[in-house]
């Protein structure tokens, strides 16, 4: 790997700084904005108001954290959208890897045809069918609940085939030799395949997490009911819609900004603990589509 | 023999029960929404009772209707726009970052550009709101130029650059990720190869790097043209009456017609649309660069 790289293998200089100065440039793109909003959503309300850069909060305060968390109760839909997330990834995880169990049984009569009608449902953007789910919800009475949050999406597809293939490197022969010593499917599913694709399930979890965090679209298509929104539909009314949210109180850039933090930070730390299965994740998923 | 075939049928039923489940979840929540959706398309719009069939009403309403028709412009120039650039803003950054020795510093940059991909539209849209504010960090910038500041968000003429842009701002490290794994996993005799015969590094870019990403580009070209008409998100969070009409979506369409203005059948048939629009998108991309042919 580590072969001494010779000239021939750089290139010329003038590029060379042309490449430095792109990428210090991305990283302004990308960095300076991220810091901005942390930086202002620690400073005091007279700071993050009064004109200027502010990229390190002078003095630090916690005002605006406090003003969004209790005064306007952010801590609410933060709670909620942790449960739904939370329940719902769970959920999520089981179902998907059970079905992906069950499409690993090689041979199972009638399992093409199974695996067709999984398959089938991943040709359409979910978002395309959205007055249809919504009829579907109304019907059943899952407008307004945080079940119907949980329910919707209880499976992908996705997550379906990333299982399949994930125990498809399991030897059969584990799972035969638990069956002669008399172990039921459950226990086998449960035992063996479970235990053995941690980080498989990692992966899947991890991203249903994040999908789930930041939905917008099932949200907004399930839920009128201001006081049941999850952080993002809650964000968008504190950053734009001032009156609604907060009645009479002018929310200041310092707690609008705390809010925007408090939205992101679970899935940067998630993000962090989590990174060698999340790549992995990504990779599959891009090559799924 | 008819002992372990029975023993192997009943085996079987178990999984069948478990999938049971599994089977209703899918036909309730994702066949079910999409039939229903069809033909609500060909039903008149109502709430409750029966819906008495309509034939294409629906369809003719909406062809149409003034906003259908803007928000087919707005949703190509946004989706397009969109498109195009996550896919050669990416790939450039990633080839750029690949020449990048320093391990950590690589890593480092990589988790910067790729931050932003795992957050909600909603924060996005509120760094957009800090950085664009009057006394934000781009009219700090434009300050320096000795430019009166611009208030970016009550522009109509900056609605959509603006909207793009928030796209490449969150979307730009993700796709770079997947073409940076494609350079990771180049052979490394190819390298070796051209060094022998005295390929500069330019070189061994053009003719190494570029062609070993052309599986990874037609992958991210088609999943990047299943999305361009289904933009909905960012829109939703950024609209507001001064933008709407350069901003405002097919799907933001389907969505206040249907969700918040009550007009299912007409809805309906926008969807379906959108679906049909989406097929023969995809279908001509696919057949532009050959995907189904290796």
């Amino acid at each position: 790997m580590a072969k001494k790289l010779g000239t021939q293998d750089r290139l010329p200089l003038p590029i060379q700084a042309l490449y430095i100065v792109v990428i210090l440039f991305v990283v302004a793109l990308m960095g300076l904005p991220m810091l901005n909003v942390l930086a202002v959503s620690f400073s005091t309300i007279a700071k993050s108001d009064a004109p200027g850069l502010i990229l390190f909060p002078n003095p630090p305060s916690f005002e605006g954290y406090t003003f969004i968390w209790s005064f306007v109760n952010l801590a609410q839909p933060f709670f909620t959208t942790v449960y739904v997330s939370v329940v719902g990834t769970f959920f999520h995880v089981l179902m998907a890897s059970l079905a992906g169990y069950i499409l690993t049984q090689r041979d199972l009569p009638l399992r093409k045809i199974l695996t067709s009608f999984i398959l089938l449902t991943m040709t359409v953007p979910n978002e395309l069918t959205m007055i249809g789910i919504y009829a579907v919800n109304r019907d059943l009475g899952l407008l307004n609940t945080y079940t119907g949050l949980i329910v919707n999406g209880m499976i992908s597809g996705f997550s379906v085939f990333l299982m399949r293939n994930y125990f498809q490197g399991i030897p059969l022969s584990l799972a035969e030799s638990a069956r002669i010593d008399g172990a039921t499917e459950l226990t086998i599913f449960s035992k063996i395949y479970l235990r053995l694709s941690i980080p498989g399930l990692m992966t899947i979890g991890t991203l249903e997490l994040i999908r789930r965090w930041n939905n917008i679209t099932l949200v907004v298509t399930l839920i009128s009911d201001m006081k049941k929104w999850t952080l993002p539909v809650v964000l968008r009314s504190i950053l734009f819609e001032q009156t609604s949210t907060s009645g009479t109180s002018y929310i200041f850039a310092n707690a609008k900004m705390a809010a925007v933090v408090l939205t992101a930070i679970p899935l940067v730390v998630l993000y962090f603990f989590t990174q060698t299965f999340f790549t992995s994740g990504v990779m599959i998923g891009a090559i799924k589509g | 023999m008819q002992r372990s075939l029975w023993k192997k049928l009943k085996k079987y039923k178990t999984f069948y029960i478990l999938f049971m489940p599994i089977a209703l979840y899918f036909l309730i929540f994702t066949y079910f929404p999409f039939l229903k959706g069809l033909v609500m398309s060909f039903q008149e719009n109502r709430l409750i009772g029966n819906r008495p069939f309509a034939g294409v009403e629906n369809y003719s309403l909406v062809i149409q209707d003034p906003d259908f028709l803007a928000s087919i412009k707005n949703s190509l120039i946004i989706g397009i726009w969109d498109m195009v650039l996550y896919f050669i803003l990416s790939l450039l950054f990633a080839i750029i970052l690949n020449e990048l020795l320093n391990k950590t510093l690589k890593k480092t940059v990589q988790t910067i550009a790729y931050l932003p991909y795992l957050f909600s539209w909603a924060v996005i849209g509120g760094v957009w709101a800090l950085i664009f504010d009057i006394q934000g960090l781009a009219n700090q910038f434009l300050s320096l130029f000795n430019v009166d500041p611009i208030f970016f968000l009550a522009q109509p003429y900056l609605a959509r650059p603006l909207i793009i842009a928030m796209g490449v701002w969150r979307s730009m490290g993700y796709f770079a990720l997947l073409y940076t794994v494609a350079i990771v996993n180049i052979d490394s005799q190819l390298y070796e190869a051209a060094r022998i015969d005295g390929a500069s590094r330019m070189v061994q870019i053009r003719s190494i790097i570029l062609p070993s990403l052309a599986p990874t580009m037609k992958t991210i070209l088609v999943l990047l043209s299943i999305g361009v008409l289904t933009h909905f998100d960012e829109i939703f969070i950024m609209v507001n009456p001064a933008n709407r009409r350069q901003i405002g979506t097919l799907l933001l369409y389907v969505f206040e017609t249907g969700i918040i203005n009550f007009k299912t059948g007409t809805a309906s048939a926008g969807a379906t649309l959108v679906m049909a629009g989406t097929l023969i998108f995809t279908a001509i991309i696919r057949k532009l660069i050959k995907y189904d042919k290796d």
